[in-house]
């Protein structure tokens, strides 16, 4: 059906969404790009936009909370990534057994993904209470006595880290859903051939899933760099700036010091570096992953 | 990894009572924070788990002292018109790539692919300049608007793939017999479409409702707050207490869980179709 008139009603209804691609998407970048090399005065507003060329850039090349905030973000994504992986695809390894019940459990290590961020970091700046928290109280049990958390600059990122494996349900439903997608005849197969459990796991498990666990890895680094919510609400970056995490040190900068042009600048520098972590691993998928439909994607 | 025994041997012993294990460090923090939200202020602080009363009181000073049902109400406010936007536009873009063919529409349908991976940080600053030209900050308009206009890449990739799934001898008959393409969409497509519709009324339901940093970002007013902006920001202050916060958390959680029990299906799919797409 290709002529002229339904030409004009294919462009008609996408419609929403190119003048939407325009308006919140491409208007929005070039305006970025350019507030990037500016200066910009909140109050005064676009009359007042000065074109500094790359001095936004320069400066923050020279700002040690960059650093921090990189470092945080760093640390985070290099502790929690691997962490989170090998903690959901064991538990929907276990998760995929056949057995009745099992549905209940799904339910129970889902359940906490869907909560709102808000509401889990209410919960866990509880938790993680030094004197009346119930992590703390449990540790007491055997006889450990546990640190103060949240207030704690050592710990204060790695109590993040623990908070989330609690919601890493997201990261199980994509693994569960992909070990279901693993031929039952190559389990058969491979135990006929004389392989044991772990041998199974290392020889039919791990080549089958590994565009899910692909696609984890790419997901779990751009969550890294999109940390936001938990570190605004549990620790707003303390103590001693120990989980200024990179977005919050971006939007610190947008929105309490209003420095727009140099906050867009970061934003850039966030952009490039998510693209090229994405761009890595897409390159290097080739050698280690393996799809099983190649043939069949259009 | 599957099993095909179903003999109760020793490792599958094992792996039951990792997953038991497992669900009590997921259910702990939640029954604890029930427990607390349930106690009275000083007993907050004790050793003992559960409450020694129940003070379900605690949930009726909670919505007082919080002022919940005016975060409600502006989460309603936000909810409602997104809910319409979003279905109803990304259903209209869905259907234009789905059924028509026009001049570069395989590079605007990539567009529409990459637009997914871009960080929402980088539009993020110059929208705000822009509605706060407009006027609009502290008001719901910035986190309304948008939303008619596409309703998010990946809501029209879910509805555009479910639709070129629809035979089309449907469409075309009614052409022949005359309907014009307005009509087809309204009368066939939507209706036939429901699935994949219902997924994005509810993944839309959960991104408004969980949002922070939208709200954080354009509303400035108390009085404008939502549920889970304002949650946050009465975190601390001399008269809201422990028990009443928690006791608000457990309310903030509520409709999520119960929708998420209610269509889990759509959950887990929906999960599972976006790294599909995305891998």
């Amino acid at each position: 059906m290709r002529n002229s008139k339904s030409e004009r009603s294919g462009y008609l209804f996408i419609l929403p969404w190119l003048l939407g691609l325009v308006l919140f998407t491409l208007g929005p970048m070039l305006f970025s790009l350019i507030l990037s090399f500016s200066k910009w005065d909140i109050i005064t507003g676009i009359k007042s936009i000065e074109w500094v060329g790359l001095d936004n850039f320069k400066q923050i090349f020279h700002d040690d909370m960059f650093y921090q905030s990189l470092k945080v973000t760093f640390i985070f994504a290099l502790v929690s990534v691997p962490l989170y992986q090998i903690v959901a695809l064991f538990t929907a390894m276990l998760l995929n057994m056949r057995s009745r019940g099992m549905h209940v459990f799904r339910l129970v290590y889902f359940m906490p993904s869907v909560i709102p961020a808000v509401a889990t970091s209410m919960m866990w700046i509880m938790i993680f209470n030094p004197e009346y928290g119930v992590l703390n109280r449990a540790l007491g049990w055997f006889g450990i006595q546990g640190p103060a958390w949240l207030q704690d600059p050592h710990y204060a990122l790695g109590a993040l880290v623990v908070m989330g494996i609690w919601s890493v349900g997201n990261t199980i439903i994509i693994y569960l859903s992909g070990l279901q997608g693993v031929p039952e005849d190559l389990y058969e197969a491979a135990s006929l051939d004389g392989a044991g459990i772990f041998r199974r796991f290392v020889s039919v498990t791990l080549p089958m899933i590994s565009p899910t666990i692909f696609f984890n890895l790419v997901m779990g680094i751009i969550g890294g760099f999109q940390y936001f919510t938990e570190a605004f609400v549990m620790t707003s970056g303390g103590p001693l700036n120990s989980t200024l995490f990179y977005n919050l040190y971006l939007y610190n900068k947008a929105f309490k010091d209003y420095e727009m042009g140099y906050a867009s600048a970061l934003s850039w520098i966030l952009f490039i570096i998510i693209l090229f972590f994405t761009l890595l691993v897409v390159r290097s998928s080739s050698m280690w992953v393996y799809y099983q439909g190649d043939e069949e994607r259009d | 990894m599957n099993y095909s025994v179903k003999r109760w041997n020793l490792p599958r012993i094992v792996a039951f009572l990792l997953l038991l294990g497992g669900a009590c460090i997921v259910l702990v923090p939640l029954l604890w924070t029930v427990a607390v939200s349930l106690k009275t202020p000083a007993e907050v602080f004790k050793d003992n788990f559960f409450p020694k009363v129940w003070k379900w009181a605690n949930y009726a000073n909670a919505v007082q002292a919080i002022p919940f049902f005016t975060f409600l109400k502006n989460t309603l406010t936000i909810l409602i018109p997104v809910l319409i936007g979003t279905v109803f536009s990304s259903a209209v873009s869905a259907y234009g790539f789905a059924r028509f063919n026009f001049k570069g529409k395989r590079a605007l349908f990539l567009v529409l692919l990459a637009t997914m991976m871009l960080p929402s940080q980088v539009t993020m600053i110059p929208m705000f300049l822009m509605f706060k030209e407009l006027g609009w900050v502290d008001t719901f308009l910035p986190l309304i608007v948008p939303a008619f206009f596409g309703g998010g890449a990946f809501n029209i990739f879910l509805i555009r793939q479910f639709m070129r799934g629809i035979p089309k001898e449907l469409d075309e008959s009614a052409y022949v017999d005359g309907a014009s393409r307005m009509q087809i969409f309204l009368r066939i497509m939507l209706p036939l479409s429901k699935p994949p519709l219902i997924a994005v009324a509810i993944f839309t339901f959960m991104g408004v409702w969980n949002d922070f940093q939208g709200p954080l970002i354009y509303l400035n007013s108390n009085e404008h707050y939502t549920l889970a902006l304002g949650l946050s920001m009465f975190k601390g202050l001399y008269n809201v207490e422990w028990n009443m916060l928690m006791a608000a958390t457990i309310l903030i959680m509520l409709p999520v869980l119960i929708t998420f029990f209610i269509a889990q299906k759509y959950f887990i799919e929906g999960i599972s179709i976006s790294s599909a797409v995305k891998g």
